[in-house]
């Protein structure tokens, strides 16, 4: 008997053990209503950030009314979101998941993201960025709670643009001219590379440049991918194809990183959070890297796009979702919150609620960008983000859509200008089977 | 013959009404456990499956306007089909489709019965270890037979790219043209030897009689390959040309293990990825089944049309 008892313990640890680590998993993933034995609420949450875990278990520890179990997903285009989907048509969505900026009108209009207007608080309101907020409100409708918002910025090689003599490039014509003088001066060299697989970063140059893919006046989805700034950008992008100043391939991967490690290019344009990023992908480059802002195409009026950043939602299938949304708001506006992400690895996220700042500023170690105080400069961007972009109802097949007409841009086969037309034109379909009201523009 | 044939019929036709009853109906109880097998696996993986996906195609969950609010499933009627339709992804899908059809079917049928005829005329030495080698490929499954074709042509780690490179000559397998016949080559490796096989089968069934009167008339082994052999085998030509596009219609497994690699290969590159895609993508079922629905209807009308064009040639012939 004695021998049974200490097995069949021996066997409950052992079973609790990644229980504890893994959440539900392998019991219940769902958010059916549901209370811990201790009377707990007990939720739900997946993500596939980061540092997550170390969240939920501070959120654990701060109180001792809500539970909530924490399960790491794929990242969204691993099948994370596949995943939400899937257990949302089962019914068992958990109670807070997370959505990147541009899937959030997508899991709205599925009906996954609860419509969170009338529970979010407004202190909490108050608290965050607007730029961010109103990226996830639609008909003014809240859908999810921003975490991060991630301006583009200008990452680049202090010694090699010492060696060349280069300056900072301010405006667009500027970073052209700089490229014709990589390209004649560094043979090998390039000033930057376009990922063919960033449509997310040439949504964020379109950005910038005051280009509107989507827009919901008048309860239409308005939808103009090849609007005039967006052509502009496109022909600029193209010109530097044309005159072979920069290189094409996919980022990240094998081949950026070696550009990166080999110092083949000077420049990444990125959003705030690829600084983090880029501290533990590439360590050896410590010191000769610092960060600038985006070049712009009027410096008198400077505005930038956003690229990355994560946000909360509470899904239908959540029996708690004032529990879910007090979780949520502990986790994008609590310094305790951050620290805890912070303590899993380098980031250099910028938060939503600005409040933030100075925490994600002491946590981070300077010694990689010299010094440079990169949460000044990343504060000052993140007021320059351009107000009223909208992302559209089906943004990762949008961005697929596109991403292989950039590759085969990038091959000699037609032009980034076609790759856009061709994205609009693979949308309208999609979103005409989803049976919403649409109107195309501005080929 | 019409001796021994006679008396089993004499003596049913002499026994009693009930026993010729009892018998029928045990060649239709027989019939009946016989075919079972057939038709339940009919039902369960065919007619369910596609009776599905018709009646999902006709509905979506859907909110008005931008679409954000409460959700119903409603009837949407052709709605799903109009958007395929429509869509021009789809409809390069089926053009790579078409393409790809083009070089490989001629491609696998002249070569799978060029190599059986070889075997066949003796001409090849070894026969039965040429027949295993060109077999062994079909015996990979296809992903497995994707991923080493993978690795023979990325640039980088490929043993051939590296060689080609010694020689001078840079070949992108992955390349923007190159990608489509990178693909018609791994479907070659995998099916040539088992096409090979049934063509070979084929031929033997070919009365030597016959072939030893197109030698004493003065066929050469060319002539009697080409316009005896390959006549009499012909049913076997039109059912592997009829089972390779069937199975070239639904091509998926290779373009989508190498679009890990190239980004030559899009996320709708043939009709069954735009179904991928549509579903796991776009999280819009209907769309996905309307397309599928299609696919199916595309590849019933074309094998009803190779089997139609082959059936009327014969008579053409003995005109």
């Amino acid at each position: 008997m004695p021998g049974r008892l200490s097995r069949r313990s021996l066997l409950a640890a052992s079973v609790a053990v990644p229980l504890v680590g893994m959440g539900s998993s392998c019991s219940r993933p769902g958010g059916q209503p549901s209370s811990g034995s201790s009377g707990r609420i007990r939720l739900t949450f997946w993500s596939a950030l980061r540092g997550s875990k170390q969240v939920v278990d501070a959120f654990n520890r701060t109180q001792d009314r809500i539970q909530v179990v924490f399960q790491q997903i794929p990242s969204g285009d691993q099948g994370g979101y596949a995943k939400l989907s899937n257990a949302a048509r089962a019914g068992n969505a958990p109670d807070v998941a997370t959505l990147e900026y541009p899937q959030v009108p997508g899991f709205a209009i599925d009906g996954v993201a609860r419509d969170i207007t009338a529970l979010l608080s407004d202190r909490l309101r108050a608290k965050l960025l607007p730029q961010a907020l109103g990226l996830t409100t639609f008909d003014n409708k809240v859908f999810t709670v921003p975490l991060d918002v991630e301006p583009m910025v200008l990452h680049y090689r202090t010694d090699l643009f010492a060696q060349y003599g280069l300056a900072v490039p301010r405006s667009w014509d500027e970073f052209a001219a700089v490229a014709r003088t990589v390209r004649d001066r560094a043979p090998g060299r390039r000033l930057a590379l376009f990922p063919t697989n960033g449509a997310l970063q040439f949504a964020a140059f379109a950005w910038q440049a005051g280009a509107q893919w989507f827009d919901t006046r008048g309860g239409v989805w308005n939808v103009s991918l090849a609007d005039e700034a967006t052509r502009r950008v496109a022909a600029y992008w193209q010109q530097l194809f044309d005159e072979n100043l920069i290189f094409a391939n996919a980022s990240p991967g094998r081949q950026s990183d070696a550009e990166i490690s080999q110092g083949l290019i000077l420049v990444r344009l990125s959003g705030a959070w690829d600084a983090g990023a880029q501290m533990t992908s590439q360590p050896g480059l410590k010191g000769r890297w610092a960060i600038a802002p985006l070049p712009q195409w009027d410096p008198a009026r400077p505005v930038v796009g956003t690229h990355g950043g994560s946000t909360f939602a509470v899904t239908k299938d959540s029996a708690h979702p004032e529990a879910a949304m007090e979780f949520i708001e502990w986790q994008v506006s609590s310094p305790d919150a951050l620290r805890a992400r912070l303590s899993s690895g380098t980031s250099s996220q910028y938060p939503a609620d600005p409040a933030l700042v100075a925490v994600g500023r002491d946590a981070f170690n300077r010694s990689y960008y010299s010094g440079q105080d990169i949460y000044q400069l990343f504060e000052t961007e993140a007021g320059k983000i351009r107000d009223g972009w909208v992302w559209g109802p089906r943004m990762t097949a949008t961005q697929r859509v596109l991403q292989d007409g950039f590759a085969r841009a990038s091959g000699g086969e037609g032009t980034l200008l076609d790759a856009v037309r061709a994205a609009q034109s693979a949308t309208m379909p999609d979103l005409a089977a989803l049976g919403l009201a649409t109107s195309e523009h501005g080929t | 013959m019409t001796t021994t044939a006679s008396p089993p019929a004499a003596f049913r036709a002499a026994a009693p009404p009930g026993v010729r009853t009892t018998t029928r109906r045990g060649e239709h109880v027989a019939c009946g456990v016989l075919m079972a097998p057939f038709f339940a696996l009919l039902v369960t993986v065919f007619l369910v499956p596609v009776g599905t996906a018709v009646w999902l195609s006709f509905f979506a969950s859907d909110e008005p306007g931008l679409g954000f609010g409460p959700e119903h499933t409603i009837f949407v009627g052709l709605r799903s089909y109009a958007a395929v339709l429509t869509d021009p992804t789809f409809l390069g899908a089926l053009g790579t489709v078409v393409l790809y059809c083009l070089i490989y079917l001629p491609l696998m049928v002249v070569v799978a019965l060029a190599l059986a005829l070889l075997l066949d005329s003796g001409a090849a030495r070894l026969r039965s270890w040429v027949q295993l080698g060109l077999f062994l490929p079909h015996a990979v499954p296809g992903i497995i037979a994707a991923l080493i074709w993978l690795y023979l042509y990325t640039p980088g780690i490929s043993p051939v790219v590296a060689l080609l490179g010694k020689a001078d000559l840079t070949v992108d397998f992955l390349g923007v043209h190159a990608v489509l016949p990178s693909i018609v080559n791994i479907a070659l490796w995998s099916n040539l030897g088992y096409n090979m096989v049934i063509f070979y089968s084929a031929l033997q069934a070919v009365p030597r009689e016959v072939i030893e009167a197109a030698v004493v008339d003065g066929a050469g082994p060319v002539r009697t390959a080409l316009r005896i052999k390959t006549p009499l085998v012909r049913s076997s030509v039109v059912m592997v040309a009829l089972f390779t596009l069937i199975w070239s219609l639904q091509l998926f497994t290779e373009p989508m293990l190498l679009s890990q690699s190239t980004s030559m290969i899009s996320s709708r590159f043939s009709p069954s990825m735009y179904i991928y895609d549509a579903a796991f993508t776009r999280n819009n079922y209907g769309l996905a089944a309307a397309a599928s629905v299609i696919l199916l209807a595309c590849t019933i009308a074309l094998s009803y049309g190779v089997t139609r064009w082959t059936n009327r040639a014969p008579r053409e012939l003995s005109r």
